[in-house]
Formats: structure tokens, sequence, C-alpha cells
């Protein structure tokens, strides 16, 4: 049984980080109807920042954070400004806005790789010890609990704007009909303003967490395709279907590792994500809508 | 104008052939008096650091030699050149040791991708080579199982060292338990494991768990969750460094005390950065320390002769000569194919182990391999072990 809740515990560690980082992919697919798959590279800036702060400028944990935060929502924005917005302003079919996404993040690697940063890569500074908190039998790493409680606060927090706030108001309107909420007067440049600066800020704190916990190296970008097949699983456009994609995902994986073989992982992974597109095509909780590729 | 051109070209062909006559003319006696061993390695591109040690170490020994009466009573000669790290200028050296300079034998490369690429040039000119750590299986060995009949070295195989990790951790530490976590994506590690498995079941021991995760993984809890339920007292880690810091990171995370043991892929900077306290008490198997007793007095004579830091590569490059020496005293003529013969014949007391390389693999059998214990963050050499 012990061994049953260890698993469950590591599952939910892992999924909480896919949770942050793939509600950014709802986030901009919910209003702009395709995949922003730069993400990943934001995520990785957003890491670095978060790195030298704490290293160069040893400014107070909680402060990098914030900064981390801001910057990797900076660095969404400016994408979307210089990459995006002339397609959108072109009416540019949706492959363009992958494809250009695709080579977004490939530049963000590289740019990484080719600065003085490169390849190597580099441990954040201890800031937790890795002495477990014991509940009986069951570990719990300091880490993963702070890692699930940001993962759960910013969560709520970004839920609590889409809902309540006027400019929620505007996004949900916005992701029904761009056309329709423009004629309604909805500014949709500010609309994908602000989705592009909480999705950049959450990749900045999932990117942090995420490297605490492991490494900051240029390719942890790669990490988003799990992410991505996540909220694919919940639905892609629907916010509580990419948590809850994330955190099945996390604990399918982790169960599979613990009771089949670590081989089989991501084959069971993706094999689901196939499943869910064959059976399912909007995922556990999408919306239905039939042009969205 | 065209004219002119061609003229010129000729008059420096002519001298050219003047010249390459004269040099053979010059070269032809002065064959008989001296015996001459060819280096081939890196002394340019990022390996370049390794490759000047090794020809400095060579160039230091054949001095001494030389000093003391050369060998067979004639003078040794060392002639090198620089592969750049690449297999291709590697074929080319050797075919110029091989073909002009005639030399008896060939030291070098330290690196197992110009190893492999020399094969057939020394096949066809029948020279020998010993390389000095070219770690891969294939180096001296077909891809059928065959040895290659003019490839040496004095290093062990990579999966050798899961033998030894075996041996130590059960005939020495005393652990009968022991599970292991691998990199199915990796030749490397895969070998070791295989061979760390054999070696313990068959000393007596049990594998109680066998845990798999391909290279890029960073999350390694539930297979340490496994292994933490099949309760080992050591826990093989054969990967590389950044690997082994977030594993034993989260096996710590997972409150599992088992003592870790690993190879070659472990000594770093960022390792000992990473994960130090995860670590402590850990072994690793090398092949060779730097703070070994034996080492020392070559360590000195480099030092005092080149104002420089030794390297691994210098070491070896120095247990290649000494068993090339012994190779060609046994032989008791410079001739490269009676010293290919007398290579697997002797035996030679090396800074880096006992060296007796197997007719069958030409590897060294049975050659002991450097014991380290982290301790407070710092390697600390425990002893030299091996395994038949």
């Amino acid at each position: 049984m012990s061994y049953f809740l260890q698993q469950v515990i590591n599952g939910l560690s892992l999924g909480s980080v896919y949770a942050l980082m793939s509600v950014g992919y709802s986030l901009v697919y919910s209003i702009m109807n395709f995949s922003n798959f730069a993400h990943g590279g934001v995520i990785m800036i957003g890491a670095y920042i978060g790195y030298f702060c704490l290293t160069l400028f040893n400014v107070p944990f909680f402060i990098a954070f914030i900064l981390s935060a801001l910057g990797s929502g900076l660095l969404a924005v400016s994408m979307e400004k210089v990459v995006y917005r002339p397609l959108r302003k072109r009416n540019a079919p949706f492959l363009y806005f992958i494809i250009s996404a695709m080579g977004a993040s490939i530049f963000l690697e590289n740019i990484v790789i080719a600065s003085p940063i490169g390849p190597t890569f580099r441990s954040y500074p201890a800031v937790f010890s890795t002495q477990p908190i014991m509940l009986g039998e069951v570990a719990l790493g300091r880490i993963d609990i702070l890692m699930f409680l940001i993962a759960a606060m910013s969560l709520i927090g970004l839920m609590y704007i889409i809902e309540k706030t006027k400019i929620g108001l505007s996004i949900r309107a916005t992701s029904y009909s761009i056309r329709g909420s423009t004629l309604m007067g909805v500014n949709v440049d500010k609309v994908i303003f602000i989705i592009f600066l909480l999705g950049g800020m959450l990749a900045g704190l999932a990117g942090m967490l995420f490297c605490m916990k492991y490494t900051v190296y240029p390719q942890i970008g790669n990490i988003t395709t799990k992410s991505f097949i996540a909220a694919v699983f919940g639905g892609l456009g629907s916010l509580p279907g990419a948590i809850i994609g994330s955190v099945l995902l996390g604990l399918i994986e982790t169960m599979t590792s613990g009771y089949l073989s670590s081989q089989y992982r991501d084959l069971i992974a993706f094999v689901l994500l196939i499943g869910v597109l064959v059976f399912k095509p909007t995922g556990l909780m999408g919306k239905t809508t039939e042009d969205k590729a | 104008m065209k004219k002119k051109f061609s003229t010129l070209i000729s008059v420096l062909l002519v001298l050219t052939m003047i010249i390459t006559a004269c040099s053979s003319g010059t070269d032809a006696p002065a064959e008989e008096e001296t015996i001459k061993i060819g280096w081939i390695g890196s002394l340019t591109g990022d390996q370049a650091v390794w490759g000047t040690c090794e020809s400095n170490t060579v160039k230091m020994l054949i001095e001494e030699v030389n000093e003391s009466g050369g060998i067979l009573g004639k003078k040794v000669e060392g002639i090198y050149y620089d592969t750049k790290g690449d297999a291709a200028e590697a074929v080319n050296a050797t075919k110029r040791l091989a073909s002009q300079d005639k030399v008896v034998a060939i030291i070098g490369p330290n690196a197992s991708g110009q190893a492999i690429a020399i094969a057939s040039v020394l096949e066809e000119y029948k020279v020998p080579d010993i390389s000095t750590v070219a770690t891969n299986p294939k180096v001296t060995v077909n891809d059928d199982g065959s040895v290659k009949e003019f490839n040496f070295r004095v290093c062990f195989i990579d999966p050798y060292q899961g033998a030894v990790a075996a041996g130590y951790a059960y005939d020495r530490l005393g652990f009968t338990k022991a599970a292991v976590l691998y990199d199915v994506a990796s030749d490397y590690s895969q070998g070791f494991t295989e061979f760390f498995e054999k070696t313990f079941t068959e000393k007596g021991g049990t594998i109680v768990a066998k845990e798999a995760f391909k290279e890029g993984d960073v999350e390694f809890k539930p297979q340490l969750s496994r292994i933490k339920d099949a309760d080992p007292e050591v826990i093989l880690m054969p990967y590389y460094y950044k690997e082994v810091a977030l594993s034993a990171n989260q096996a710590r995370e997972l409150g599992i005390d088992a003592v870790l043991i690993g190879g070659d892929g472990w000594p770093s900077e960022q390792l000992m950065s990473m994960a130090a306290d995860a670590i402590e008490g850990s072994y690793i198997v090398n092949h060779l320390d730097f703070n070994d007793p034996e080492v020392k007095p070559l360590q000195e004579r480099y030092n005092a002769k080149y104002n420089l830091p030794m390297e691994l590569n210098g070491y070896m490059a120095h247990d290649a000569f000494l068993l090339l020496k012994a190779a060609i005293e046994d032989a008791g003529v410079a001739d490269p194919v009676k010293i290919t013969e007398s290579l697997t014949k002797v035996s030679v007391e090396g800074v880096t182990g006992t060296i007796k390389l197997s007719p069958e693999d030409h590897n060294p059998s049975g050659k002991e391999a450097a014991i380290v214990r982290v301790e407070s963050a710092d390697y600390i050499f425990q002893e030299k072990y091996g395994v038949q």
C-alpha cells in the first residue's frame, strides 16, 4: 500500500509540472486555435532568468520567482508581436502559425547555445535539502510540495482572472468567436496580449520550478511535448481540461513505470494521445468545435 | 605567362624529386641503427590536452631509454603525427608511419573512433598498434567476435568496469543484494550492467531490482520507488554524471539509504556541485587515481620536465610504451610481425596495474581498476582492485 501511495505522490508531483506548462498551450489555443510550440522556449528562458537571478545577483528566492515570471511573460508578449501578429494581420492559415512557432522555439534554443551561456547544463543552488518529509513509509520531497502548492495557487489565480474579472470575460468571449467579439467592441489585440502575458508568466514559473527540481539546459523545452499531450488529452482550449489531463498523464506515467516497466511509459502516453484523438477528438473536456487543427 | 607558370611547376617538381630522393637516401642507413616508434593522437582540437600529454610522455620515456642504452642496444626514435581528433587524419598518419617512416609499432590514438578506423591500414602493412584510452570493445575485435590481429590496447574496456564494481561490492564491501538503474539507450550503460549482473550473481549475490530509463529523462522516482521496495544494499548507477546527480538526489528524496556505485562516467565538478550530499559514501570504479602512491613517481618526473599536470592519457601512454619495450625485447628483433606476436606473451608492471594482453581479444586481462570513495565532496583513493 505504501508503495502505491508513493507512486501516487510521484505522479502528482510530475502532473503538477505538466499542468503549469499545459495551461499555457490551452490559453493560446482557446483564442488563436493553434498550438504554440514556442512555449517550451519561453519555459527554458524563464528557467535561465531564475537561475541567473539566484546565482549572479543573489536576489532572494521569492523575488527571483517574480522576475522569472515577468521576464518570460515579456518574452512571450514580444514574440507574439514579432512572430504572430504579422501573420494574424494577413489572415495567414493556421499551418503558418504552427511553423512559425516551431521556428521560434528552435531559435530560442539555439540562441542560448550560441550565447556565452552555452549548451552545458547547470544546477540551481540548493534551496531545499533533499531530506524528505516522511509520512510513515511514504516520502514527500520538499521541492515537490512547493511545486504542488505554487502550481495550485497560480492555477487558481488564473481561473479567477478568467471567470470573475472583466478581462476574463473578454477572453472567454474571444475564445467563442474572434469576429463576434470584435463586433461587440472587444479589443482582440489586448486580449491576445493578456493571454500571452499570462501564459508566459506561468511558463516562467514552471521553468524555474522544473529546473530547480532537475537541472537547467537549453533543451529542457522538449519536456513540453508531454504537457502538450496532456493539454490534448484534457481537451485543447479548456483550462480545467489541461489541468486534469496533466495530473492524469503524470499518474499514468508513474504507474506504468512503477507497475509495468519504464520502457512502456512513453509508448503508453502516446497510444493514449492517439486513442483520445480517435475516440474523443475534443479531449476529456474539450470544446465541441470542428475546425480546430 | 602560361608558359612561365608551367616552367616554374616543372622546376619545382624536379626539385621535389631531388629532395625526396636525397632524403630517402640518407634514411636508408639510419634504419639499421635505430628502432622507430610512431605515435598518433590529437595535438590540435578539443582533445589536444590529452594528445599533448601522451606525446610528451612518450618523448620523455624515449629519452630515458636512450640514456640507459636503448632497446636491444639500439637507439629509439619517436615519430609523432597529429590526427586533429579526426578518423580520416588518423588513417593518413598511420599510412605514412607504416609505409614511409617504416615504424615497428604505433602507440595511440586515444579515441575509439580513430582507433577503429586505422585497423585496415595496420593489417595492410602488418604493423601493430597499442591504443591508450580507446575503451570501446570494437577497437580490438570485429563485429563477429574475431580478434583484430594488429590492434591492441592497455586500458580496460567499458563493460569490464561492471565486473570490477560487482566484485568489489560483493567481496570487499560484503553486499549480497544489489539493484541496478541503467540507461537503455546507451551501449556503455548496457555493457556495464550486463557484466555487473553476471559477476555479482556468479559470486552468489542477487540482483533484487533492475530498472531502466532513457537518456534525457529527468524523473527517476517511479523506478527508484520500485528499487526502494526491493530494499537493496547497493545500487549500481552506470551512466554519466548528469543523470547520476539527478537520480542520486531523487533516491535520497525517497529515503533510500543504500550505497551507490558507478564508473568512469561519474567524476566531474558538476556532479559534486549538484549532488555532493547524495553521493557521500559512494564508490567509483576508475582507470586510475591521481592520488595512488604508485603513480606518484611518474607524475613527479613529468611535472619536473614539462611543468604541466599529467592527464590520465599520460599514464596510459607510459604503460603502452613499457609493454612495447618488453615486446621488442622478447621478440629479440625490431620486426613489426615478431613484435605483434610478442605483445600477447609479455607481462609488465605498469603504473595503471599489471598488463598482460589476452590473445583472444587483445585486451588487458584481469587488469586492476582504481576504487575511489566519495568523502566530504572529495574523491578518496581506496585501493586497486581487479577480477579475473
